[in-house]
């Protein structure tokens, strides 16, 4: 499948997942690296299937407060904890990775990890540039999406 | 009419979701228990009354395939509804846990109406409209 179908594929299913949970939308692209310029909040997962891979999200502070306040429906000036919203981030990417995979047509069953909050001891980010880089209104948010090579 | 609802997810976050959609729905006299997997759900299903079980698949110590065979080999808890609510939408997979005794299947993202109509349709009686 070419990369450029598995974007098309991300795109939607991250935008039908703000959309659903999060009641908020996509308003266009962000700039590659804004995500992660200042504070924010990043998770990982991996799958294992056909194909197998690694989804890395990564959302600026703002957002990410933003979209931890609409899913858990806190008021404004109730505080959420950094545990909130790294819970929060890695049920967003637990969620788009599912509504991507749901799209690929596959014989198979695919097994999700539980997704992780991206600590400095994690590791580096993808090397490469994301997948998506999408400005959420709030603060960008980058998706990486990394295949193992038979996929392609 | 009251009906008790047991959330089982390893996310804290989501079983918070789940239980405000379902405050949130219309649906009067709904009371919470909640897990954090298959293991913590089945105690607590051996010690309460429970109408009907909300579960996520991927969970660690016991998952959500596991809830659903070990609930279908025990004589006592085999009539107890389990809708699976997971992020694997695959048809396979939808199909593999209904073949094993789940009553329905929500995938996330999911709208409010559809959890709603699937826990009306699993509970009937007074919630089928």
């Amino acid at each position: 499948m070419p990369d450029s179908d598995w974007d098309e594929m991300l795109a939607a299913a991250t935008g039908e997942v703000l959309e659903t949970m999060f009641f908020t939308g996509i308003y266009g692209a962000a700039p590659v690296g804004e995500s992660s310029a200042g504070p924010h909040t990043a998770a990982r997962l991996s799958f294992e299937g056909t194909p197998s891979g690694v989804l890395t999200l990564s959302v600026a502070a703002p957002a990410a407060r933003a979209l931890a306040t609409n899913f858990l429906a806190s008021e404004d000036d109730e505080p959420l904890t950094d545990a909130q919203l790294g819970s929060v981030v890695c049920e967003l990417a637990n969620m788009i990775c599912g509504a991507l995979l749901s799209r690929v047509k596959s014989e198979q069953h695919f097994r999700l990890s539980s997704p992780d909050v991206l600590l400095p001891e994690s590791g580096p980010y993808p090397s490469g540039p994301p997948s998506q880089s999408l400005d959420l209104g709030d603060g960008a948010m980058e998706i990486w999406l990394e295949l193992e090579p038979h996929a392609h | 009419m009251a009906f008790r609802v047991l959330i089982v997810d390893d996310s804290t976050v989501m079983r918070a979701f789940i239980r405000r959609t379902i405050m949130l729905s219309g649906m009067e006299g709904a009371e919470f228990l909640e897990a954090c997997d298959g293991r913590e759900a089945l105690d607590l299903l051996r010690a309460e009354w429970v109408d009907v079980v909300l579960t996520d698949i991927n969970m660690p110590s016991m998952d959500g395939e596991q809830l659903v065979r070990s609930l279908e080999a025990d004589g006592m808890l085999k009539s107890v509804p389990v809708v699976i609510v997971s992020t694997d939408g695959t048809e396979n997979r939808m199909q593999q846990m209904l073949s094993l005794g789940a009553r329905g299947y929500v995938k996330k993202p999911f709208l409010p109406e559809t959890l709603r109509e699937e826990l009306e349709r699993v509970l009937g009686g007074a919630y089928a409209r």
